[in-house]
């Protein structure tokens, strides 16, 4: 019972950030259909720009939120513009292979500019130290995670549900030649998708930077949320969500119980073997649209 | 029809056997072979670092070829090449260590492994397409490179095992690099040749049918289950034997040489080289491969200019450039250098007139 809602706890706290990378490829994919692989890219450099910002000049907490958003803000802008804009009306190969090369080559700036070498936060970001609730012992840095990606996630929900842009955006995932009819500046909206996107994404890369270190392995946590994005479903926050926790959970299961019988290494292992059976059993995932194609 | 201009004039098919030709032109077939022998002799003129080159541009052009049949063919996305690339060299080394096997009775299986691990990560094609797939193809990158990392007793962990080229045969030493090159450059030029065939057969025509439009291909009969699955085993067959000659050549394999990035790499230079022909697979590999030898080339200066950063710049610049040139290449010439290099032919052939 004990190990149960430990592992439970554990799984929510990790499964939180799943949870949030997993909505910014949803963003993405849900007015662009295009799936962002670059985002795992991105908690790589938020999480170092961030880093250079609090630890190396020393500036306050809240102005380097802001220049690393702001950053984010500006690359999301770049890439849209440059490299995806034009690939518009492409087979889907294109975008894959774009979003994978903006992946490598931001793995190469965060390589070039900071060395791959892995750093901390320390106690600038988030408090140290940890929580006793009976018998579980509570990390602060999760627990102060997890609350932010929920509420990054309903402040992102809150704004599809209730601002003219968020509307916007809703039709344009709905079509985007109806969208354009509408007077809906479908662009606009891409842009808006991906500095949202990116933004998420980087507010993902500093938690992780802070539970994980700061490095470039952090992008195999961006690998994992696509496991989570399946599950839920391409287009869905809700399911991004559920299916984020979910993640979450079962990997901390899967290391505590079948850890026996396989050896090694099996963070990356479980969700790739669970999106493979996800593909097996219900490719579209919990709450993914199912397109009906016809010739 | 429309009139092809990368014929000389004259040149007009009377029936169907004649378009369906591989080399349209005695000219044609002449510098193919030409070219052929060319690159047979070259072995006994250069040195051991040009033949290291060109092994590598072999083993990477078979690899590529694969992926072109998955890819350029099939229109499925695979992001585990470079895994399979692995499995086949492995196997090699599996079966050469374990079993007893030599190189020959031990290559056509460095091909069938990969072709089996390869059609079952491709089953759930039946369901799905496009992203879905490339999925599937990611979880097959990670689960291979944990079972090759974790099942020590076979395949040695994180240590790597050794394979060996084969003895001499026929009176030909294949521990000399030349020879071996030559091995490895048969059996390019044979594996190259059946995927140019393959396109001719009828599970070519239904392989590029199911990438123009699957549901038309279902319509007219073809099981895209079926193809799509037969096209990822035929590619992974094509990437086990590109891995075990490839590995032979360094007589040692490891876990660390096939990367998500190598995987990532091969799909990239691939729509560099140009999609759905043999001389695009071919081009992207030389590409790529040249690049990478130009890296190292460069690295004494970049240490020079930079001292200890010099590791961490070549890397970097590594992934920089070449994830550049891939995004390049994809938004200003989505058809990549066979595209190109069929402009230059035409404009060859029709040298007065503009068109």
């Amino acid at each position: 019972m004990e190990d149960l809602l430990k592992g439970i706890m554990l799984g929510l706290a990790s499964g939180g950030i799943y949870a949030l990378v997993a909505v910014s490829y949803v963003i993405i994919y849900k007015s662009t259909r295009i799936f962002a692989f670059s985002q795992a890219g991105m908690l790589v450099i938020g999480s170092y720009t961030f880093w250079q910002c609090l630890v190396v000049w020393s500036l306050p907490i809240w102005i380097s939120i802001l220049i690393t958003l702001a950053i984010a803000a500006a690359i999301a802008i770049i890439i849209e513009r440059v490299s995806m804009r034009p690939l518009i009306g492409q087979p889907i190969l294109a975008p894959i292979v774009v979003t994978l090369g903006v992946m490598l080559f931001l793995r190469g700036i965060a390589l070039l500019f900071w060395h791959g070498e892995v750093e901390g936060y320390g106690e600038a970001f988030l408090p140290l130290g940890v929580w006793h609730v009976g018998f579980l012992s509570l990390p602060k840095i999760q627990v102060y995670g997890f609350i932010i990606c929920m509420l990054v996630i309903a402040l992102l929900i809150s704004f599809y549900k209730y601002t003219r842009t968020g509307l916007g955006m809703r039709v344009v995932h709905e079509d985007h030649l109806v969208a354009q009819n509408l007077g809906i500046n479908v662009k606009r909206i891409f842009q808006y998708s991906w500095i949202f996107s990116c933004a998420v994404a980087v507010i993902g890369g500093m938690l992780l930077g802070n539970i994980q270190g700061v490095g470039l392995d952090l992008d195999a946590n961006g690998l994992i949320a696509i496991a989570a994005v399946l599950f839920g479903g391409l287009e869905s926050f809700g399911g991004a969500v559920i299916a984020g926790l979910a993640i979450g959970i079962i990997q901390i299961f899967a290391i505590q119980y079948l850890g026996v019988l396989f050896p090694g290494e099996i963070t990356m292992l479980v969700p790739f073997v669970f999106l493979l059976l996800i593909l097996l059993i219900k490719p579209y995932g919990l709450f993914g649209l199912v397109r009906i194609e016809r010739l | 029809m429309t009139i092809n201009v990368d014929r000389p004039c004259g040149t007009f098919d009377s029936n169907y056997y004649q378009a369906m030709e591989i080399f349209r032109t005695p000219l044609r077939k002449f510098l193919m072979i030409a070219f052929i022998v060319l690159l047979y002799a070259i072995a006994f003129i250069v040195d051991d670092y040009i033949i290291s080159i060109l092994i590598v541009f072999c083993a990477f052009s078979i690899g590529m070829t694969g992926l072109q049949i998955i890819t350029g063919y099939a229109g499925q996305i695979s992001l585990g090449h470079a895994a399979f690339m692995g499995v086949g060299m492995y196997t090699m080394a599996v079966f050469q260590e374990h079993v007893g096997f030599n190189f020959w009775l031990a290559l056509p299986l460095a091909g069938l492994v990969p072709m089996i691990i390869g059609m079952l990560f491709g089953v759930p094609a039946v369901r799905i397409k496009g992203l879905y797939l490339a999925f599937a193809s990611l979880a097959a990158h990670f689960v291979i490179v944990y079972a090759i990392n974790n099942w020590r007793s076979v395949t040695n962990g994180t240590d790597g095992m050794y394979l060996h080229r084969p003895g001499v045969l026929l009176g030909i030493d294949f521990m000399i690099d030349k020879y071996y090159y030559i091995l490895v450059l048969t059996v390019t030029v044979v594996m190259i040749y059946f995927a140019k065939n393959l396109s001719r057969t009828r599970l070519g025509r239904a392989f590029v049918a199911v990438r123009d439009n699957d549901i038309a291909a279902e319509v007219m009969g073809i099981n895209i289950a079926h193809t799509k699955v037969l096209a990822f085993g035929i590619g992974c067959f094509y990437a086990g034997i590109a891995g075990a000659v490839g590995g032979g050549y360094y007589e040692y394999v490891n876990v660390e040489w096939f990367t998500l990035t190598d995987s990532i790499w091969y799909l990239g230079f691939l729509v560099v080289g140009g999609l759905g022909s043999i001389f695009g697979a071919i081009a992207g590999a030389v590409v790529w491969k040249s690049l990478d030898e130009l890296s190292t080339l460069v690295t004494p200066i970049t240490e020079a200019l930079l001292g200890g950063m010099a590791f961490y710049a070549s890397a970097a610049f590594s992934l920089v450039i070449y994830s550049l040139i891939v995004i390049v290449v994809l938004v200003l010439e989505p058809r990549g250098i066979n595209h190109r290099w069929q402009i230059i032919k035409r404009s060859y052939r029709l040298h007065p007139f503009p068109y």
